[in-house]
């Protein structure tokens, strides 16, 4: 990126928090509904330091790594399967893409019927949200693979697992990538919306409880640092998905 | 083609029944050649004639359901790396893959060290006349340029056979008569043995030694035509009228067939 872009962009985002934090001294905003970047950025310093707050961070985070990790491998391979599978393909593939177009919230009510309010009903209502987006972007993932290359491989005696590693894998990598990505973002949508709508613990049960007891400076405090963690972790696995992916966007330039 | 020299190839009775849905659908029937050591032996037929499923049958990538494969006598069963190589219309380089290890790939499969294989990678790629583009990526190169790193990438395990599947078929025709030469060039210097499959009649006889003519589907072999043409040969010898008498005769098989095919067409209505 050229330099004058990454100052436009800096800039633009100073001048919006300043604006916030002049209007607010100003007298422009009610700081009790909108308090100014400085005070949140002092609550938010002693929320890290809250015991309390940790606890439930550490919760949500639990939550969210377990959702992931249990649901992304499986995704995968179902994924694969499917992809690899003509008879699997056709038989999830449709059911899948129907289940990625409805708002999967609507079935919260369901799950805590059926499981309850503990770890397990946040823990299967992520896995969800991690499963179909993965599984969907792992089955186009095969599809990608070059037929050609791997006709031509097995003419140069490659076995199965070479075929794998040295075809399958690096062209794939993109797409899963991709998927995977998407999956984080899903998983931690899915935790926070399942604390947030009946929870004993969680960042999802304090942003209600500060929402509707007018503690608009914590409110703000976790959001910020709930949003910045999730840009953060989105633009990580950005950088590792343009890695596994500069040989496919060199190709499509041309 | 003098019949001293010894066979490398031979087919009996090749043939070849898909089953589409159920359906039956015989791609090629009774295909009976042989490609002596060091030849260079092309096939023409029209599109779809099974041309591709033959070729695969050869590389022992796809099992016949009739007759065999024989590769200096043996029975072709599985892929022979090392002995046959295989190459496409579309050069199949791995994008992600610089050049030079494209080239190598074949040797990586075959567990060769990692130094002789670019020691060898290089010599290929020089033998192509590319070798100056080694670091470069695929993309990066013309439709020409990245057929001769496929060229380059077969020869590297020093195979004996080149199968070849209209490999210049998606070039433009200048390019592709400079390619033709090429070939020829690197055929009189590795003294491969050659089968080309192409659609294109004065390819196949400027190339060979001898062209088989395949018939519409079940693809059969409807004449065998000696080019009898002198070598070395220049792009000269296609004006020639030994050049055009030969071709005609291709045409005629091939024209014949289209005939037969077209009464059986209005018999079966």
């Amino acid at each position: 990126m050229k330099p004058l872009v990454v100052l436009a962009q800096t800039a633009f985002v100073v001048v919006v928090i300043g604006a916030w934090e002049i209007g607010d001294r100003v007298g422009l905003f009610d700081p009790k509904l909108l308090p100014p970047p400085s005070a949140v950025a002092v609550t938010l310093w002693t929320l890290l330091h809250s015991g309390a707050f940790l606890a439930d961070a550490r919760d949500t985070i639990v939550r969210v790594i377990a959702a992931f990790v249990i649901g992304a491998p499986i995704a995968l391979a179902t994924g694969f399967a499917m992809g690899e599978n003509i008879g699997v393909g056709r038989s999830l593939a449709p059911a899948f893409n129907l289940v990625l177009s409805v708002p999967q919230s609507i079935f919260l009510p369901v799950f805590v019927l059926v499981f309850g309010l503990g770890f397990t009903e946040k823990l299967v209502f992520g896995i969800t949200h991690v499963f179909f987006v993965v599984a969907v972007t792992a089955m186009a993932a095969v599809r990608e693979v070059p037929h050609g290359q791997v006709v031509l491989a097995r003419s140069f005696g490659a076995g199965r697992l070479r075929i794998y590693r040295s075809i399958y894998l690096p062209a794939m990598a993109p797409l899963v990538v991709t998927g995977l990505r998407l999956g984080v973002i899903f998983d931690i949508i899915g935790i926070l919306l399942a604390e947030m709508y009946a929870s004993r613990s969680g960042l999802g049960v304090l942003l209600l409880r500060w929402g509707e007891s007018y503690a608009v400076d914590k409110l703000m405090a976790a959001t910020v640092l709930i949003s910045a963690t999730t840009i953060l972790i989105n633009e990580l696995m950005r950088i590792w998905e343009t890695r596994v992916g500069r040989w496919r966007q060199a190709v499509d330039e041309r | 083609m003098t019949p001293s020299r010894p066979v490398v190839i031979e087919t009996r009775g090749l043939g070849k029944v898909f089953s589409i849905d159920r359906a039956p659908l015989t791609a090629v029937q009774d295909i009976s050649f042989a490609v002596p050591e060091g030849g260079f032996v092309s096939l023409v037929g029209p599109s779809g004639c099974g041309k591709s499923t033959l070729l695969q049958m050869l590389a022992g990538l796809i099992p016949s359901t009739t007759g065999q494969v024989l590769v200096d006598g043996e029975v072709v069963r599985q892929p022979a790396p090392g002995k046959i190589a295989i190459m496409f219309q579309d050069a199949t380089l791995l994008p992600w893959k610089r050049v030079s290890e494209n080239v190598e790939f074949p040797l990586e499969i075959a567990g060769m060290p990692a130094a002789e294989r670019r020691r060898r990678a290089a010599a290929m790629l020089s033998l192509v006349g590319l070798a100056e583009f080694g670091a470069r990526y695929p993309h990066e190169l013309s439709g020409g340029m990245r057929q001769r790193v496929s060229i380059a990438r077969a020869l590297a395990p020093d195979p004996r056979i080149m199968l070849m599947d209209e490999p210049f078929g998606a070039l433009d025709e200048q390019t592709r008569i400079r390619m033709g030469h090429e070939l020829l060039r690197i055929w009189s210097k590795t003294a491969k043995t050659i089968f080309l499959i192409t659609h294109s009649l004065t390819e196949a006889l400027f190339l060979s030694d001898v062209v088989l003519v395949m018939s519409h589907r079940p693809g059969r072999i409807v004449g065998t035509i000696d080019a009898g043409l002198p070598r070395p040969r220049t792009y000269d010898i296609i004006g020639s009228a030994e050049f055009g008498a030969a071709r005609n005769r291709i045409w005629k098989l091939i024209g014949q067939d289209d005939d037969a095919g077209a009464a059986e067409g209005m018999a079966s209505l």
